[in-house]
């Protein structure tokens, strides 16, 4: 007989304490209560035995023994006593499930998910009932499923539950905690045991720093597959309705693969090649491929492999951003090649004569007139009449020279010129909080107010003069675009590829705390930056935008992370199911029984000696004669 | 201020009230009760011979034109006769949850008020060992304040002996007259021999028995140490609900034996449980006994 929940000595302690403390309270019921009366003529009158100074302490002997008897039985039960062959050699070993992606591979009939459990549910055969068992799933990261259990039943369930994730092993850590499980919570370490395909990375492809007491059960890994490895999109830098896009395809079987890989964008061919890709390797092939309006696309591979979850990846892409600009002036020759210039300005030219204050556009540009109603949108004020100037206008000065930029601000950022005299300049009166971009000897000729709806005041007029030969107008230009509208200058990016950890490489000039990265809830995920490259993990499948000033990065993390390497297994390490034991018969569980017999054993203490008369005559009245002899001597006593 | 032993309202009630007794006793005129005495009553009692020294105003002359021979009437007499109440005040009297010692002393009281209110003399006699001080009020019921007071300031104290008091009793009063005894009677030597005493003096008696439920019925079980309150004698017992019925039974046969001994002199009993009101013992109990009316 052993117990499961506590040892014997516990238990004796236990048990100890409590009688103890029953007998305390019995003892301390049936002490004597002092009591002043009248006259004690009726008490010697009555029939009330005074003999006590010979009186046993305890009245009811059977009562105590009774009530003891059962709570050492409650407590046994609580202990959990198993009836059967009692060895105490039972050992606890862990079972590193492999969960990977890899494993939902085809194999045969099934897939090698299967296989695995079937070597499980062997292995657990194999091994005595009486050792206990820890069912850890391990892809990227390794997760327990039950605890060191003993019951069949509950591993089984584990097992039969478990289903291949979306990540690659990660076998290093998961053998590192089930040795670290076995240190912490075996009583006796038995065997720590792998079962799996062994699709890792390449750096654990010879992982040799194992455990003494490892055990491999393999699955079938030499499949021959062709996988997507990742595809990434961006906006051409030169043609910025243009996206350019690179797929990454790798070849993780043993033997050389041609395959046909199609670009599709909202169900229309974009772009087919043909890849030959030896083992073991991979190519990367790239598109060009115009489209404003947004859409999906799919890459695919035209292949029948074991794992065709990595065949195919969708990215969804956005519209073409451009914004609106509505240009007000008399002489619209002089401003349109600064607003033409960028493809993602749509600018209309009109006449001061129709400013419409409510127009629908993303900015107004107002040349030289100032219109008696503020336009609601942002607007760019050039050279503005005092009159009607949203910033006082402080002199009008003519030759004056432009000597300094603040490019600590954003809208001055990157510019510079070299001895430009202004013909004719306005000079501002900016009110505190007002951003000055640019100043003459005389005063600030640009000035930028900053509040809902953004106004940006330019003294003097860019398209005339020695300032429109000077590459910083156009660079203002954008700027102050860039500023006004941020959206529609934002530049994106896409990558499609597979769960886990994502690397992204951070630009210089980034600040850790103006990076974001949201899940597809909008929930912001831990990251780590170090060394210029920004690192989190994706356990699940989903998309992952990261935020970074004006770049915005979106990862389509849909791809199944498949290990490029085989692990190599030493040879020092154990290999499939052990041989059975045969007859370990499983012990018995004692615990029902005695909770049964304590609990009638405080319920026939109640009734023969409890305080209720109901239950009491009822009993008594059923007495064998020597248990009415006990209640008759109870009486006399 | 102590609370007084009796309110208002039940004062109001007694006013109505008389103290009774049944034995014709000596006295003088200006009582309520009749008696056998012959004297200066109003009502006719009867005649006899006409002797030396007779008051003349009391022969029926017409008896004497007619028949030539004197004859005496004679009439009821209605004696002023004392009450005295005996109260119980030794330390048995404590005990109980409810204090039988309080409920005797407002026992007292009322039947004092009773007895003010018919101009009757109240000596008010606490016992415990012996006799202690008396108090004695007459004269209307103004003068209950003083008899509440002496009440009011009582103590118990002490060990019943009724042996002893009777004793005292009958050379401190040897006017015969009412004696009202409360107390519990649970002197542990005999009482019946002293109360029989009083009886055979001549003393009309009224036996008020006072016990707190604790007295009668004891609520405990299991182990007890008994303490008695007047001797400190301690006994160490079990008691169970069997003997708590054999006690009661116990008790029971005392309180008829009290009974069974006024009742042979002619007097009368009353058991009165601290449990119940004052009030509603007065006119309960007390009232269906005769006591008062």
């Amino acid at each position: 007989m052993n117990f499961l929940n506590l040892g014997l000595g516990e238990l004796l302690g236990l048990v100890g304490a409590i009688s103890a403390g029953v007998v305390a309270l019995y003892l301390l019921d049936r002490s004597k209560r002092r009591q002043v009366v009248a006259t004690l003529r009726f008490w010697t009158a009555a029939d009330v035995r005074t003999e006590l100074k010979h009186r046993r302490r305890i009245q009811q002997p059977w009562s105590l023994l009774l009530q003891l008897i059962s709570l050492a039985l409650l407590l046994t039960a609580i202990a959990g006593p198993q009836f059967g062959i009692f060895d105490a050699t039972g050992s606890d070993h862990v079972i590193v499930l492999d969960t990977s992606a890899w494993m939902a591979s085809r194999s045969g009939q099934g897939i090698l998910m299967d296989q695995a459990k079937a070597n499980a549910r062997a292995y657990l055969r194999s091994i005595p009932r009486r050792d206990r068992v820890m069912l850890v799933r391990a892809d990227a990261l390794a997760t327990p499923a039950t605890a060191f259990e003993s019951s069949r039943s509950v591993l089984d369930s584990a097992i039969q539950q478990s289903q291949a994730g979306a990540s690659a092993l990660n076998l290093s850590q998961a053998l590192e905690f089930a040795e670290r499980a076995q240190k912490l919570q075996s009583q006796r370490a038995g065997e720590i045991v792998f079962i799996g395909a062994g699709r890792v990375t390449e750096e654990e492809a010879a992982l040799s720093a194992l455990p003494a007491n490892l055990r491999v059960i393999s699955t079938n890994s030499t499949l021959e597959n062709v996988g997507l490895r990742k595809i990434g999109l961006r906006r051409s830098p030169t043609a910025p309705d243009t996206w350019d896009v690179f797929v990454a395809v790798r070849n993780y079987g043993v033997r050389p693969q041609s395959v046909d890989l199609g670009l599709q964008f909202s169900k229309s061919p974009a772009g087919t090649r043909r890849l030959t890709l030896q083992p073991g390797a991979e190519e990367q092939a790239t598109f060009s491929y115009v489209a404003k309006s947004g859409g999906f696309l799919e890459a695919r591979l035209n292949v029948r492999d074991a794992f065709p979850q990595d065949d195919r990846a969708v990215v969804e892409l956005p519209a073409e951003a451009s914004s609106r600009v509505v240009v007000y002036s008399d002489e619209p020759q002089l401003l349109r090649p600064l607003f033409l210039a960028n493809p993602q300005v749509d600018a209309v030219f009109e006449s001061p004569a129709k400013f419409d204050p409510a127009v629908k556009a993303d900015v107004v540009v107002l040349d030289r007139f100032a219109p008696p109603i503020a336009p609601r949108a942002a607007s760019i004020y050039i050279q503005p009449p005092a009159s009607g100037s949203p910033i006082p206008v402080r002199s009008t000065k003519t030759g004056v020279r432009l000597d300094t930029w603040h490019p600590e601000t954003t809208l001055g950022a990157g510019l510079r010129t070299r001895d430009v005299t202004l013909e004719t300049a306005e000079v501002f009166s900016p009110a505190a909080g007002d951003i000055v971009v640019a100043e003459t000897t005389e005063g600030p000729v640009i000035v930028a107010h900053g509040t809902e709806p953004k106004q940006v005041l330019i003294g003097f007029h860019p398209g005339r003069g020695s300032m429109k030969y000077e590459l910083a107008t156009p660079l203002l230009i954008a700027n102050i675009l860039r500023w006004m509208v941020p959206g529609a200058f934002r530049r994106w990016e896409f990558q499609a590829g597979t769960v886990g950890t994502v690397n992204v490489p951070v630009e210089t000039n980034s600040k850790p705390e103006d990076i974001k990265v949201l899940d597809e809830a909008n929930r912001a995920l831990p990251f780590t930056v170090e060394d210029k490259n920004l690192r989190f993990f994706s356990g699940a499948p989903g998309t992952v935008r990261v935020q970074m000033g004006d770049r915005e990065m979106v990862y389509s993390l849909t791809l199944p992370d498949v290990g490029e390497a085989v692990w190599r297994v030493p040879t020092t390490v154990h290999k499939g199911v052990p041989r059975a034991v045969l007859g370990d018969a499983a012990p018995r569980d004692l615990w029902p029984w005695l909770a049964i017999l304590g609990g009638l054993g405080l319920l026939a203490d109640w009734l023969l000696y409890g305080r209720s008369r109901a239950f009491r005559l009822r009993a008594a009245g059923a007495m064998a004669p020597q248990w009415k002899k006990m209640t008759q001597w109870r009486k006399a006593s | 201020m102590p609370e007084p032993l009796l309110d208002n309202r039940i004062l109001e009630r007694l006013e109505r009230l008389t103290i009774q007794w049944q034995n014709s006793l000596p006295g003088l005129v200006g009582g309520h009760n009749t008696s056998r005495f012959a004297g200066g009553g109003q009502e006719f009692l009867d005649h006899r011979q006409f002797h030396h020294g007779d008051d003349l105003r009391a022969v029926n002359w017409r008896a004497f034109l007619r028949l030539d021979r004197l004859f005496l009437k004679m009439f009821q007499l209605e004696p002023r006769i004392p009450v005295r109440i005996l109260v119980d005040v030794s330390k048995s009297m404590e005990t109980g949850a409810n204090s039988k010692f309080d409920y005797a002393r407002k026992l007292a009281a009322a039947l004092c008020y009773v007895g003010l209110v018919r101009l009757d003399s109240i000596c008010l006699q606490p016992f415990s060992g012996k006799l202690h001080d008396a108090f004695i009020a007459s004269g209307g019921r103004h003068r209950f304040q003083p008899a509440m007071n002496f009440l009011g300031g009582l103590q118990s104290s002490g060990q019943t002996n009724f042996l002893e008091c009777s004793r005292q009793f009958c050379s401190k009063y040897p006017q015969r007259g009412l004696a009202l005894v409360i107390s519990d009677f649970l002197d542990d030597r005999d009482c019946e021999k002293p109360i029989q005493y009083l009886a055979d003096f001549g003393h009309e008696l009224i036996l008020m028995q006072v016990w707190a439920d604790e007295d009668r019925e004891p609520p405990w079980e299991g182990e007890l140490e008994i303490e008695d309150a007047e001797t400190g004698q301690k006994v160490e017992l079990a008691f169970d609900r069997d003997a708590r019925a054999q006690y009661t039974a116990a008790f029971d046969a005392h309180a008829a034996h009290i009974r069974t001994l006024a009742e042979r002199n002619s007097g009368r009993y009353v058991g009165m449980p601290t449990s119940a009101p004052i009030e509603q013992a007065i006119f309960g109990p007390l009232v269906k006994s005769g006591a008062v009316a």
